[in-house]
């Protein structure tokens, strides 16, 4: 089997059942994972920000690094591939807030900001959400295995769980 | 990166300086909180690109204990210590003065000890910088992360992510010689505070 690291503002799309998309502690950020269980296509996005607005980058020409503008890139790239946007599964993971001190609630709001802007964006795209693992104060490692479109998350002290 | 921060290599060359006197002050008071002799190595100033971040250390899927601080003043930025799991266990015993192999988990009392020794490495660094460029900075409270090595960066990556593409990155690797201690530390500027020290001081 072969891994493929998604990074920060990266998405990875893939048919082979020898391969593993993997984003590796996802704190704040958010993952969003989707799988067409027939033409067996599976995207997983790794998003940084809520949206281009929250930066100051506004010509960058990376969507992947917005919640936003990597989801809609994201689908784009799977239809491209031969998925049905209509079949799509879709799973948010990450969201947390992983600075509990007082004084240092920035990323707190990143990650739930995160949660909030991919939600809002499947909603207006019509695209329900079947499992979330978001929020909390850990981070989470997520692989999906294009194979038999499973998707499996691990924080740390834990074994890898399916979810 | 911020369009409107340019560096040239002088000013790199003296981030250096800055950079591995600092670094040199840290591992003294290192040395002093653990009691024995505390090394240095690759102090270095760069430029690198945010999203990258999450590789600098590599091994991303580790477990391992992150000490974060940020500081304010006439320089902002984020003061962040690295440590493998493993490692933070040994650095506990170290720290309180135990058996090596006493400590199996990290407990509030652990953490907290641990969060002492990256508030005083990074308290002792930005004494120098403040010295070197007759600057003042308060650092907060130290926020101890004990999570997976690719969620802890993420903070510098967060914080950063929104305000450029590149971020300056001041990195030493800490060590003794018996390899009982082993820390990467970090001091991340804010770019934007980066502008006004560059405008208001003759560094160095």
């Amino acid at each position: 089997m072969k891994e493929t690291n998604v990074g920060l503002g990266e998405q990875a799309i893939s048919r082979s059942p020898e391969e593993i998309l993997v984003a590796y502690g996802l704190g704040s950020c958010v993952g969003v994972v989707m799988v067409d269980p027939v033409s067996r296509v599976s995207g997983l996005l790794h998003a940084v920000l809520p949206r281009v607005t929250d930066g100051m980058a506004h010509s960058e020409s990376n969507p992947s690094k917005y919640v936003e503008g990597g989801i809609e890139d994201l689908i784009a790239a799977l239809v491209k591939q031969g998925a049905n946007k209509n079949r799509l599964i879709v799973r948010i993971i990450g969201g947390a807030n992983m600075l509990m001190t007082s004084g240092m609630t920035r990323s707190f709001d990143i990650g739930t900001r995160n949660i909030e802007a991919a939600r809002t964006t499947l909603n207006r795209l019509k695209m329900p959400i079947t499992v979330e693992e978001v929020g909390g104060h850990t981070g989470r490692t997520v692989r999906v295995y294009v194979a038999d479109n499973r998707v499996t998350v691990r924080v740390i002290g834990e074994k890898e769980h399916e979810i | 990166m911020n369009e409107h921060v340019s560096f040239d290599q002088d000013f790199i060359e003296k981030l250096k300086i800055i950079t591995s006197e600092g670094v040199n002050n840290a591992a003294s008071g290192f040395s002093g909180m653990v009691g024995r002799k505390i090394q240095f190595n690759n102090p270095v100033a760069r430029l690198v690109p945010v999203l990258s971040i999450p590789e600098i250390v590599g091994r991303p899927d580790d477990d391992a204990v992150g000490i974060y601080l940020r500081f304010d003043g006439d320089l902002a930025g984020q003061i962040l210590m690295i440590v493998p799991h493993n490692k933070a266990l040994e650095l506990a015993d170290l720290l309180m003065d135990l058996p090596q192999g006493t400590t199996q988990h990290l407990g509030s009392l652990e953490r907290s000890a641990l969060g002492e020794l990256g508030n005083l490495c990074g308290s002792f660094f930005l004494n120098s910088m403040a010295g070197k460029v007759n600057a003042d900075f308060r650092p907060s409270p130290p926020a101890v992360m004990v999570d997976i090595v690719g969620a802890i960066l993420e903070i510098v990556v967060v914080t950063t992510g929104g305000i450029g593409e590149h971020a300056l990155l001041m990195q030493a690797n800490f060590m003794d010689g018996s390899r009982c201690v082993e820390a990467d530390f970090w001091v991340i500027p804010d770019m934007n505070s980066l502008e006004d020290l560059i405008k208001k001081y003759s560094v160095v």
